[in-house]
């Protein structure tokens, strides 16, 4: 049995002081090398349990452990990949530098990246197969690019425990191929995964497990037996339809 | 006629600091630039304002009361960012307004020396002394050291908040050095041009050397070279303008407006470079 990346333990959070929590009782654990889909609806909580992964946001009861420490020490560790519309396209930075941001924390305080990141960015850029980007300004590259230049970011870091919010939302097909691509190597090589998603057909492709949230926890387990219509009707409500055919989808706005 | 600020020393003296700010306007104006930190830049300059009216009133330095109510002004606008209740561009035109009426309270109570006040508020680049001009050439040292110190790091911030938080990054403090950096480049621009169009000098340059590139070293070199550029030609047209011509032209006002001229010729070459790509590409 693997070593567990992710131990969640009865978590309740909440930004800020006032005390109102966004998210209840999520609990459960991910094994190193596997993969983790947070699927709900908008404001179900997803991002805010990214956050309180990272350590970013308080969490009021219950607890968390990442890679056998706290999220605050475990931080060199995980890769945050963050949603590409949280990033401003007319930002003056090509897709190889930033890349090279993933190798900061290692390279230190006061010193500039050497010959050494360099290579390192340019190969995480070949694995997400963007090689002959890497002078590209960020912005001018398509949404689906933009996420894979995210994603080489992460690799670049090395990290043990990657966080993905939403990296499927506005991504072609290529990039959608090419994302479930390196998110295979990566667990393959050993790393966990966590993605928050709309999509149930990512999550089977690209999880072996999954957390339905919705504000709390609604089910949390192998994608097979937690993906269900009874649990995510519970978890969207009467937008979960029923197929035919025995899938489920759910209508999102 | 390029070169006439070279023979009067009063001018040469006007002629460095003008192109030791321009250098410094366009290191730290980089950053205003890639944060979007025009607003604050805008706040902390007013808030200069009380500070030097209340030096100039009470005899002591300027620069000292200018310095005094910029850190006041970075640290009310910290201590905002820091509560979510509050939108930080409500924020910032409180403090604004705030200091506005202070600084106006205190010009009103001073009625007799608002002639000479207006010359500080408005800058007085002719008389600049030798120990201004040392006075700058240290602030802006202090400056670009610091910004370069944690270059890296104040690019990612600006580019990815939530990533250089993730990263373990310490962001407030990194906040404090670049607001830091802003409060003494104000505080050193607020000499030269005056309270009022200090803004300006920090900006354009920085906005000048976007439009001319896309890479972020490559823009400092080029807000720099700006900055000096438009110190030099703005003090060639105001000297012209008065010496030769009987114009009397505020020589920081015209610098200014020569920046001006050249962010829009920036603006122009980079539509001509749009265009021809636009329609060599097929």
């Amino acid at each position: 049995m693997n070593p567990v990346a992710l131990r969640l333990a009865f978590v309740h959070a909440a930004y800020d002081r006032d005390r109102h929590e966004v998210l209840q009782d999520v609990n459960g654990e991910l094994a190193a090398g596997r993969s983790l889909a947070l699927i709900g609806p908008n404001g179900a909580g997803k991002s805010t349990l990214l956050k309180a992964i990272l350590g970013l946001v308080p969490v009021t009861s219950g607890s968390i452990e990442v890679l056998g420490t706290s999220p605050a020490l475990a931080r060199g560790d995980v890769a945050y990949v963050p949603q590409i519309d949280a990033l401003d396209a007319s930002f003056p930075v090509s897709a190889l530098d930033v890349v090279l941001m993933g190798r900061y924390r290692r390279i230190g305080w006061l010193r500039r990246p050497g010959r050494a990141d360099r290579a390192a960015a340019r190969d995480a850029l070949a694995e997400v197969g963007l090689a002959d980007r890497a002078g590209e300004r960020f912005g001018l590259l398509s949404g689906g690019q933009r996420q894979r230049v995210l994603l080489a970011r992460a690799l670049a870091q090395q990290a043990r425990l990657l966080l993905l919010d939403e990296p499927f939302n506005g991504v072609d097909a290529t990039s959608t191929d090419a994302i479930l691509d390196v998110l295979a190597r990566v667990r393959a090589a050993g790393a966990a995964v966590v993605l928050s998603t709309h999509d149930l057909s990512i999550a089977h492709l690209a999880c072996d497990d999954a957390c339905l949230l919705n504000r709390r926890q609604v089910a949390f387990g192998p994608v097979p037996v937690t993906l269900t219509t009874d649990r995510l009707r519970e978890t969207y409500g009467e937008r979960a339809v029923q197929l035919v055919a025995g899938s489920t989808i759910v209508q999102t706005d | 006629m390029l070169l006439e600020p070279f023979r009067q020393p009063y001018l040469r003296r006007a002629l460095l600091q003008v192109a030791l700010l321009g250098i410094l306007g366009g290191v730290v104006g980089v950053h205003i630039v890639l944060r979007r930190l025009a607003f604050l830049t805008e706040a902390v300059q007013h808030a200069a304002f009380p500070g030097v009216a209340l030096a100039f009133a009470t005899g002591t330095s300027l620069l000292g009361g200018a310095l005094v109510g910029a850190g006041v002004a970075v640290a009310l606008t910290l201590a905002l960012a820091a509560r979510r209740r509050v939108d930080e561009d409500a924020a910032l035109a409180v403090i604004i307004a705030t200091f506005v009426a202070l600084g106006v309270l205190v010009v009103s109570r001073r009625a007799g020396y608002q002639a000479d006040l207006t010359a500080r508020l408005f800058g007085r680049l002719a008389f600049v002394t030798v120990g201004q001009v040392a006075q700058t050439a240290v602030l802006g040292a202090v400056c670009a050291l610091a910004l370069a110190a944690v270059h890296k790091e104040l690019v990612l911030l600006a580019f990815d908040r939530h990533g250089a938080r993730a990263l373990g990054y310490p962001v407030a403090q990194l906040d404090a050095v670049l607001y830091a950096a802003v409060a003494l480049a104000v505080v050193g621009a607020v000499q030269v041009v005056g309270a009022v169009l200090v803004l300006a000098f920090l900006v354009t340059p920085a906005a000048t050397a976007r439009l001319l590139t896309d890479r972020i070293g490559p823009m400092i070199v080029i807000a720099a070279g700006v900055g000096a550029l438009g110190g030099w030609l703005g003090l060639v047209v105001a000297t012209e303008a008065s010496v030769h011509h009987d114009v009397r032209l505020a020589a920081g006002a015209t610098v200014v407006l020569v920046l001006t001229v050249l962010f829009g010729l920036a603006g122009v070459m980079r539509g001509m470079v749009l265009l021809t790509r636009r329609r060599v590409a097929p």
